[in-house]
């Protein structure tokens, strides 16, 4: 074929650009790491990037969600802890009025450690989040602490108001899984979440049974203390028990669905850089044939370019 | 016989159509490298011969004309490879910045890669596009429906207003896309007008050269120059027209005839915004089958504004999503009243002014005496999973994701058509190049040649002037 002239430098012009296009393209895939960068750098994988990537912001979430949810589920346990101490203690005393025999004196301390504890109990039910400073068994209510008391002319608690509601916010913990380490302070509804220190369900109604407890200490009513006092603080443990249990399997979930939130934003993550992800080998070896055709094509042009006939022509 | 007289007028010619031959080779060594030239080539031919009684006998050479070296038909390729290549180029370029207004793009380093999977995982999106923004909205309401505190609050609205803004943001970026485009199509459109009223032109020059003086292969040249510069805004076919002239017509309207524009083009709106040509007297719409205005408009009605519509149903679906939800709740001391999302679509979106003010009146209780329910933040939060049925029952981020790998496959093809189609210019043009470029080695040769032959034919007259010389003193001895 006739060759002219000019051909030579169109069409080298045209293999260099073409030839340091490919480097720069190959450049910038051995220094990001990345063969997708752009949608049109490959449409598909773009979209399957950009899906699991949202997957994996929420997987991120439902790990911040179970974090404070399990920061949350361990001050509850703390308080449940405390709680089951009060009403242990409560029962012992009413316990051991049955079995030993008691005189004024000794009735009145315990009507006086039984005062401390209805203290300890409106201390506990008032326990707030450390990480949000908000109240634990209030339920959804904003604002007033959950347990407001009335006192008499000693100080001693004569009565106590629930000021909160009997719902709870729930977490999403995963796709389409929400759970609540919350318990309300009081439940009288039959339905829902069972109440902290109040519960219709249960019969639990800790703080007026410490009360009554105290009330018959102090005026010497033994047999109610055995027997109604007793039997009341008993539904009381056993509620308090059933939250200790609950607040376990919640914590299990949360476990669970910590491990599975974790490994499935790692999953995704090794799923984005699999579709996205430059092959490095196979990057720098094209990388240096596009550098060898690179300067073939230079030096072959050169030559090219610098005989003519004019170099023989005297 | 011819006798001297004869053939020194015989060797005069010859030096004559050698000096032709050095002055064309000349003409093609100047224009080595002026695009759109054709290589000329001098034809010689053999003089009439003469009746001699020994027999007919040759009269020397004449240069007889001057001939382009020019095939049409490849010319006609090109022209339609042209307006090819012009309609990818500028799918490429529109789709190019649709996709850098979209902003969406993945970063990281991965950098221990050994296999097709590399080890590294930080893989993300730069933060700058939608998606993140979707992302970060619908996070910050599944923190907030965890813990209803105020920083939560505050997160989910400013989450909202970067999301808004990021419509709002892109909006502005699709609008000025299209204005550039519709500009791009205005522009294409008078430098169009302006190479038809060349061809006009030189089809009147061609006309006149041809009638008068023969080839005029220099015109010839700049006329194919304009064909195949206007064939690449926009997809033409030519006629023979009288004079050596040609006709241009262009959906179906010829716009030039002979040495007339008998028509123009001009862009018009036909209501949306968004120009389309028609011929300017004529007022007919036409229809373009290729080059970069229909590239452009192609682009701009196609791609461009599926993405805009999709970007836009997003934003309203979104909108009315997450009021139909805020709205229908209270905040935190039991008022209500405030809309979350303000606007009706990507342009206007907005997050509600009082909000942005005080986020904690942001209603996400579904109870006006639970001041501290977040069941409407996990309700906003769940959104991110749920299909919408306005979004071709897909979740936000999958019909958000489905419309980015859309505007890539464009991109993608436009890129592939475009690498194709230069491949296919480059080779039509190399194959051109092959028949009308100059090679210096080729025209250097030749003028030793026409060197030569000048040289032979100086000699034949030195010789005839030495025999005439010779002849002239016979007779003057003889005389004497």
């Amino acid at each position: 074929m006739r060759v002219a002239t000019n051909s030579y430098t169109s069409e080298m012009l045209d293999q260099y650009n073409s030839l340091l296009a490919q480097q720069d393209t190959l450049q910038s895939q051995a220094s990001t790491g990345l063969a997708v960068q752009a949608p049109s750098d490959n449409p598909s994988a773009m979209e399957t990037s950009l899906d699991d990537i949202s997957q994996q912001a929420q997987q991120t979430q439902y790990s911040a969600n179970i974090s404070a949810l399990q920061s949350r589920g361990d001050t509850i346990y703390s308080t449940l802890e405390s709680l089951q101490t009060v009403v242990s203690t409560a029962s012992g005393i009413a316990t051991s009025v049955g079995n030993a025999i008691t005189n004024g004196n000794s009735l009145g301390n315990y009507a006086d450690q039984v005062n401390s504890l209805i203290n300890q109990t409106i201390s506990a039910a008032n326990t707030k989040d450390p990480a949000t400073g908000q109240y634990l068994f209030g339920g959804t209510a904003a604002g007033a602490a959950p347990y407001t008391t009335t006192t008499d002319a000693n100080g001693d608690v004569t009565g106590v108001t629930y000021n909160g509601n009997s719902s709870v916010n729930q977490s999403a913990i995963g796709a389409s899984q929400t759970l609540s380490v919350d318990i309300p302070g009081a439940n009288t509804g039959g339905s829902g979440p069972r109440g902290l220190i109040t519960d219709s369900q249960s019969g639990a109604d800790l703080l007026n049974h410490l009360i009554s407890l105290r009330n018959d200490l102090e005026s010497g009513d033994t047999s109610t203390i055995t027997g109604t006092d007793a039997a009341n603080l008993q539904k009381d443990e056993n509620n308090i028990t059933y939250q200790v249990a609950n607040n376990g399997v919640a914590q299990a979930q949360l476990t669970t669905a910590a491990s599975a939130a974790t490994s499935n934003a790692q999953n995704l993550g090794t799923m984005v850089t699999n579709a996205s992800s430059a092959n490095l080998v196979n990057t720098m070896v094209e990388l240096n044939s596009a550098q060898t055709a690179y300067q073939a094509a230079l030096e072959s042009g050169s030559k090219i370019m610098q005989l003519s006939i004019l170099n023989y022509l005297q | 016989m011819l006798g001297l007289f004869s053939t020194l007028g015989m060797a005069a010619r010859s030096l004559q159509a050698e000096m032709t031959g050095v002055e064309v080779a000349g003409q093609n060594l100047s224009n080595v490298n002026t695009p759109g030239y054709s290589r000329q080539t001098v034809q010689i031919t053999s003089s009439p011969e003469v009746d001699t009684p020994i027999g007919p006998e040759g009269t020397g050479a004449d240069a007889t004309s001057i001939q382009q070296a020019v095939d049409t038909i490849l010319n006609g390729q090109i022209q339609s490879q042209n307006s090819t290549s012009g309609y990818w180029n500028a799918q490429q370029s529109s789709l190019q910045n649709a996709q850098n207004a979209l902003g969406e793009f993945l970063s990281g380093s991965s950098t221990s890669s050994t296999t097709s999977a590399s080890s590294a995982s930080s893989t993300g999106t730069t933060g700058t596009g939608l998606s993140s923004q979707l992302n970060s909205f619908f996070t910050a309401f599944s923190a907030l429906a965890s813990s209803n505190s105020y920083a939560n609050q505050q997160a989910a609205v400013t989450s909202a207003q970067s999301l808004a803004t990021t419509f709002n943001n892109l909006s502005t970026s699709f609008g000025q896309v299209n204005t550039a485009l519709n500009q791009s199509l205005t522009q294409n459109v008078s430098s169009a007008n302006q190479l038809l009223t060349n061809i006009a032109s030189l089809n009147q020059e061609i006309s006149t050269a041809e009638f008068s003086s023969g080839n005029p292969n220099d015109l010839l040249d700049k006329r194919e120059q304009d064909l195949e510069n206007l064939s690449q805004l926009t997809n033409i076919s030519t006629s023979a027209g009288t004079g050596g002239t040609v006709n241009v017509t262009i959906g179906g309207q010829t716009l030039v005839s002979g040495d007339t524009v008998s028509d123009t083009l001009q862009t018009y709106d036909p209501g949306n915004g968004n120009l389309l040509v028609q011929t300017a007297t004529g007022g007919v719409n036409l229809t373009l089958t290729g080059g970069s205005m229909q590239g452009t408009i192609d682009a701009r009605d196609g791609t461009l504004a599926t993405l805009q519509s999709n970007v836009n149903s997003l934003a309203s679906t979104l909108i009315t999503q997450v009021n139909n939800v805020q709205n229908s709740g209270y905040n935190s001391t039991g008022g209500t009243g405030n809309t979350f999302f303000t606007g009706t679509n990507a342009t206007t979106m907005g997050v509600n002014s009082t909000l942005t003010g005080n986020p904690s009146l942001i209603q996400i209780s579904a109870s006006p005496t639970a001041g501290d329910d977040t069941s409407l933040a996990l309700q906003i939060s769940q959104l991110a999973t749920t299909a919408q049925s306005g979004l071709n029952n897909q979740t936000f981020n999958d019909s958000y994701d489905a419309s980015v790998a859309s505007l890539g496959d464009g991109l993608s093809d436009a890129n592939n058509q475009v690498t194709d189609q230069t491949a296919v210019s480059n080779m039509l043009s190399t194959q051109r190049s092959s028949i009308s470029g100059v090679s210096v080695d080729e025209e250097m040769t030749n003028l030793m040649t026409y060197q030569q032959a000048y040289q032979a034919s100086a000699q034949l007259v030195s010789t005839l002037n030495t025999m005439l010389t010779d002849t002239i003193g016979m007779v003057s001895a003889t005389g004497a």
